[in-house]
């Protein structure tokens, strides 16, 4: 027999039972499963259906009997079926709004996870669902390889669920070499369009973080696969090893930076850096920006000219120059000046 | 995720779908499992074939097709599907947290709700995986205000700083959809002030007021965020060799490498302040080569990176 086939026979079976099903009672009613190899490759057999129905959702256990009822395998059909779980038009929709969007993102971990819990969320909404009116785009895939991000996503997101490590190769654009890594995946996270995996690398020893984009190769251990290779630490939290803004590179230490906003902008300040100390003037707004990547709030700063000027500190405010001037020059000379300016 | 596994799920779904909607049509159940009608008939071939031990003609599922409509004889065993798993519930979860914190307290109340049907050896397992994955697309506060104009149709008023004109005006328009491109929120609405389809960067959009006035709902294309980078492009850029990587990354085809390592890509010129701070944001690593008036408008504006405080 077919083992879907074979394991949708025992969920009716058990869901029909009014006590509990013995082992032999399960393999008389299986003789061609249960019962065609020895006992022990039986059994095991069994184990592996059981196991693929409990990570179902199916609460398949085996209890004790007493005088009331015989030793066997029960499914508590209490705790099968999907609850009534009672949310609002408008919960409804968000939840439906998000996951929908997720889902034709094409690129989101656990998508097939996502599918059916919203098919089952909807169950009893019946057609009432709303029609969802978010839509989300990736970013920063590089052209023609958007297709091979999802089922990339979704095999680093089976490795990082059962913990098991993987080892990739890496491309940098600093500099332009591949590496190849041994990496304990502790979690994936998403900013600004762009998905990172993070974990214990094995070459750095320590946690790092990739872009999925940049990995080019990777395999995943294959040996023992319901074992896992390592444990997430307790305290980790993705949040501290991801960037959300381009002045941050969380390896790095924080250095505060004075910005001052002028014009439309200056309205604007808390908004260009949510996570900033703002202080508005008058027509001028200045911005205390914590910067773990410095280089990277000084190339913002300068896209947001003429309106925004570096304050402090010195260096920050020298380097900043320093990149002005040399776009001036490269612009005021002749063209192609930039490779000479270098 | 093993093939077994998903068809498994799809089939305990099935029956109880069905048996809620008798009669539905194979192509709209396809649609709802997202498989294709073929896919779907199969699937239902397969489940007549289930039932439970002996195997008596009552022991089958009694499901079948007329008239490319399905029925189900009511299966009480098969009611309801199975409880969300630990990884359904990570996945909506992440999904939903997507729209956090601008989605407002629907969202948080919903996924309380979730978690709290979750029996608790799923819950457990929910709490490892949920922290594991971590996507937020930075909706701003506009976001809760939009979606709900969107679901009620209704128009709505804002200020939009507009990067074209550097200056700051007054829209009414019916808000269609929100849109996240590249990390960036968008809103996709016909904009009344201008007569037509317009995106609106979120994080430019101030004073939102929602009014009173419905509007039905059209035919309005899904617009895209156009790629600035094309060979039809007027102004021509160059990039050092520092960030040609990130360049090429960006852009893909479309960029020309240089024998010294650097890049050469064309880009739009509809939008002088878009390429201006464009070009600035390489912080001196591009280089505008032409036409001449693209070359001045970066010049003039690095000529104003000067400490200047208010």
């Amino acid at each position: 027999m077919e083992r879907t086939e074979r394991l949708l026979d025992l969920v009716a079976l058990l869901l029909d039972a009014r006590e509990p099903i013995s082992w032999s009672e399960l393999r008389d009613a299986f003789p061609e499963d249960y019962q065609a190899s020895s006992d022990e490759a039986a059994e095991r057999k069994f184990e592996r259906d059981k196991a693929e129905l409990l990570e179902l959702g199916i609460p398949i256990a085996y209890v004790q009997g007493d005088d009331d009822r015989k030793d066997g395998y029960v499914v508590d059909r209490e705790a099968y079926y999907l609850p009534e779980v009672g949310l609002s038009p408008e919960e409804l929709a968000v939840l439906y709004a998000a996951g929908s969007a997720a889902l034709a993102s094409g690129a989101f971990p656990g998508s097939p996870d996502l599918a059916h819990a919203l098919r089952k969320i909807g169950f009893s909404a019946g057609t009432q669902v709303p029609t969802p009116r978010v839509r989300m785009e990736w970013g920063a895939v590089q052209s023609g390889l958007e297709q091979d991000l999802g089922p990339r996503l979704e095999q680093l997101w089976a490795a990082t669920a059962s913990r098991k490590w993987v080892e990739l190769s890496y491309y940098s654009p600093r500099t332009g070499a591949t590496t190849s890594r041994r990496v304990d995946p502790y979690g994936l996270a998403m900013r600004r369009g762009i998905w990172s995996l993070v974990g214990f690398c094995h070459l750095r020893q320590g946690v790092r973080t990739f872009h999925v984009h940049r990995i080019r190769t990777f395999k995943v251990n294959p040996f023992k696969p319901k074992t896992p290779d390592f444990d997430v630490p307790r305290d980790f939290r993705l949040d501290d090893h991801v960037a959300s803004y381009p002045w941050q590179h969380r390896i790095h230490s924080p250095v505060p930076v004075t910005l001052s906003l002028r014009g439309e902008i200056a309205n604007l300040a808390a908004r260009l850096f949510p996570d900033a100390k703002v202080q508005s003037a008058g027509s001028c707004s200045e911005a205390i920006v914590t910067a773990t990547y410095v280089d990277g709030l000084l190339r913002y700063a300068l896209s947001l000219s003429p309106d925004c000027t570096v304050l402090a500190p010195p260096d920050a405010v020298e380097r900043w120059k320093q990149m002005a001037a040399r776009i001036l020059q490269a612009h005021r000379s002749r063209p192609a000046a930039l490779g000479a300016s270098a | 995720m093993s093939d077994v596994h998903e068809r498994l799920r799809r089939l305990l779904f099935l029956v109880p779908y069905i048996s809620k909607h008798p009669g539905i049509s194979v192509e709209e159940l396809a649609r709802a499992l997202s498989l294709t009608p073929d896919q779907l008939l199969k699937e239902l071939d397969l489940l007549t074939m289930v039932g439970r031990p002996p195997f008596q003609p009552d022991d089958y599922i009694d499901i079948y097709v007329e008239n490319d409509r399905v029925y189900v004889d009511l299966d009480q065993r098969f009611s309801a599907p199975p409880r969300l798993t630990a990884a359904e519930a990570t996945a909506l979860t992440a999904a939903a947290e997507l729209l956090k914190p601008a989605a407002g307290g629907a969202l948080q109340s919903a996924l309380a709700k979730l978690e709290k049907v979750l029996p608790a050896d799923v819950r457990s397992r929910f709490r490892d995986m949920e922290r594991k994955i971590d996507a937020n697309v930075q909706g701003s506060d506009e976001f809760a205000p939009l979606a709900k104009a969107i679901f009620s149709r209704r128009e709505v008023t804002f200020a939009y700083f507009s990067q074209g004109r550097g200056a700051v005006e007054q829209r009414r328009a019916r808000p269609l959809e929100l849109f996240s491109h590249r990390g960036q929120w968008y809103l996709h609405a016909y904009c009344l002030s201008r007569k037509d389809q317009r995106l609106f960067r979120l994080d430019r959009i101030r004073d939102l007021a929602l009014t009173s006035t419905p509007f039905e709902l059209g035919n309005a294309a899904r617009p895209t965020v156009p790629n600035p980078a094309g060979a039809a492009g007027e102004v021509k850029v160059r990039f050092s060799p520092v960030a040609a990587p990130y360049v090429r990354e960006r852009f893909g085809q479309t960029v020309r490498t240089m024998p010294d390592g650097g890049a050469e890509v064309n880009v739009a010129g509809d939008s002088e302040r878009w390429l201006v701070q464009w070009i600035l944001s390489f912080g001196g690593e591009a280089e505008v080569l032409g036409p001449d008036w693209a070359r001045e408008a970066v010049a003039r504006a690095a000529t104003t990176a000067a400490p200047k405080a208010c």
